[in-house]
């Protein structure tokens, strides 16, 4: 029973069970990592390149910086977000239907840490992409200060959060017809009300709150706050309002994820 | 592990479990004593993989209390875990990962270091016989490689007790008989099985003991031999009936208390005591005889489950 002598708790967590959950995809990852790379890096960033030399030609600057310095950040925290989804709701629906939850339950694995590991590997894709497309920026001049790095601080907060969501999409939907709605209805409106491709005040006034109240948009602000390196107290509260949200989100997942699962 | 050897491994009492209104597992009560191999037989929805579900900790009982090794499952489902080796009916198996991978990543979860699960992984690979299909991709294994994967996955710990949720359903001959003869291996090596299916052959094939199952109960439960020695004796009675006698062949049965059941073209009776049905009179019935099986038990004891209720 070598098993039973590994099974260190903290607070009714298993920290071995996050811990494997995030060594699979790790795995996984290293298998196929170079096509990985066109999603985690060549996509956002071609996309990045094409609308920020394109539309930065059309308009001069926004809110007082270059189009493209603009809109770096609102595309990597974009890219951070279709990452923690996807691998949350799309692979995590998957893995449900094919029961490799169910045999990863089979281990002394919690619902709960189950949905902290995938979690877990949420925030670290949606870091690698902020990295990735990030380290390229700020060598081609996109991104300015030194504070750009905190946008991986900002990448992990939308893991998190995003993650915890996905995770709750997978295990509300029937099939798969249902899920896509995640992307169709959820992710991509998000990216586009989130002020990634233009400020939200341009918007107008009665649309305002709810664009600042959608998850993606406190992010973007917090992302580009620090790609400026122009911090204020208004980035704080967006950090505060994403810990919220994804205090709320984890445990509902967690819950809807057991009901799934174990019946 | 303590050394009492005839201290049951799994002890279910009054095991109760109902979705919503309907008891899918209804008040069943059975022991699996240390290093046998206890089946539960019963066709799709009697309350085998229920029960298995309950047993591993992966479904909280209704009613009912169980141990598996003294562990309480009720409040310690997971410690269970701990200790059981379990095989679902699903084989669960990561696509994303080769079979390699797939018991090293299984390993890692339940506690193994890294290089502990890579060794581990490669033996048990070896066991199993899938050593030249180590890093494959999954798909490309055959049901039987798939299933002895699954298999292979829950031995990672080397557990005592392991749970194996219908082993061979949906294998070829082949396949099949690759999965017995692991699982008579792992019988030889005194691990204790507690399995589920609904092959009469690999019931009497494989298990020490079973429970046969219908609607949620068990209908009857002992060593193969003895259940069909008790419920439907030595041999069975094919009467081949032309259809205008039927009637009256089925008349004549019914009114001597024999159990019978028809099957297309024949009857066939059964009898625990060895009384054979008196025929004189009735013409153009041919009689011949077979010995009886766990499946003439099934039917029998489940004919009159339904009678009774």
């Amino acid at each position: 029973m070598t098993a039973a002598a590994q099974s260190v708790y903290i607070g009714g967590i298993r920290p071995r069970s996050i811990a494997g959950i995030w060594f699979r995809h790790a795995l996984v990852l290293r298998h196929t990592w170079l096509t990985s790379m066109s999603w985690y890096f060549l996509e956002p960033f071609v996309a990045l390149v094409a609308v920020g030399i394109g539309i930065g030609r059309l308009v001069d600057d926004v809110d007082g910086i270059a189009y493209a310095l603009f809109l770096t950040p609102g595309v990597i925290a974009g890219s951070a977000m279709f990452h923690a989804i996807f691998e949350c709701a799309w692979g995590a629906f998957f893995r449900i239907q094919k029961g490799v939850f169910e045999t990863t339950l089979t281990a002394p694995v919690s619902t709960r840490e189950l949905a902290l590991g995938e979690i877990s590997w949420a925030v670290t894709r949606a870091i690698i992409t902020a990295a990735c497309v990030g380290a390229v920026a700020a060598a081609i001049g996109w991104i300015e200060s030194i504070y750009g790095v905190g946008i991986l601080l900002a990448a992990a907060l939308i893991g998190v959060q995003f993650g915890a969501m996905g995770l709750i999409f997978a295990a509300l939907a029937p099939n798969i017809h249902v899920l896509s709605l995640t992307f169709t209805v959820v992710a991509s409106p998000l990216y586009f009300f989130s002020g990634a491709f233009y400020p939200i005040s341009v918007l107008p006034n009665w649309v305002e709150p709810i664009a600042w109240a959608a998850p993606l948009t406190p992010a973007v602000h917090l992302a580009r706050g620090f790609a400026t390196g122009n911090l204020e107290m208004s980035h704080l509260l967006s950090v505060i309002y994403m810990i919220c949200l994804s205090a709320v989100l984890i445990p509902i997942a967690a819950t809807l994820l057991r009901r799934r699962l174990v019946k | 592990m303590n050394g009492h050897h005839e201290f049951p491994v799994i002890r279910a009492s009054h095991l109760t479990k109902r979705f919503g209104n309907i008891p899918a597992v209804d008040d069943i009560s059975f022991e699996v004593r240390r290093g046998e191999t206890y089946g539960l037989l019963g066709p799709n929805g009697a309350g085998k993989t229920t029960t298995m579900r309950m047993v591993s900790g992966l479904s909280p009982l209704s009613s009912g209390s169980l141990t598996v090794a003294n562990i309480d499952v009720v409040r310690q489902g997971r410690k269970v875990r701990d200790i059981l080796g379990v095989v679902t009916q699903q084989d669960g198996l990561d696509t994303d990962l080769s079979p390699r991978n797939n018991l090293i990543v299984y390993g890692y979860m339940t506690g193994l270091s890294r290089a502990e699960a890579k060794r581990r992984a490669d033996a048990v690979l070896m066991y199993f016989d899938l050593t030249d299909r180590a890093n494959d991709e999954i798909d490309n294994l055959s049901g039987g490689m798939k299933r002895r994967l699954a298999i292979a996955r829950a031995f990672m710990t080397q557990p005592q007790v392991i749970v194996l949720d219908e082993p061979t359903t949906g294998l070829d001959p082949q396949g099949r008989n690759h999965v017995w003869q692991e699982l008579e291996t792992m019988k030889q090596a005194g691990v204790t099985i507690l399995m589920s299916t609904h092959y009469m052959e690999e019931a009497s094939a494989l298990c020490d003991r079973l429970a046969i199952m219908h609607n949620g109960k068990i209908l009857a439960e002992g060593a193969p031999d003895e259940l069909v020695n008790r419920h439907a004796g030595d041999e069975v009675a094919l009467l081949r009936v032309p259809s205008t006698a039927r009637e009256a062949v089925v008349k004549r049965i019914d009114g001597s208390g024999l159990d019978y059941r028809e099957a297309g073209a024949v009857i066939m009776v059964t009898s625990a005591n060895g009384e054979r049905p008196d025929l004189t009179g009735l013409d153009g019935v041919r009689v011949s005889y077979r010995p009886a099986n766990l499946e003439d038990v099934f039917l029998t004891v489940a004919g009159r489950g339904l009678a009774d209720e």
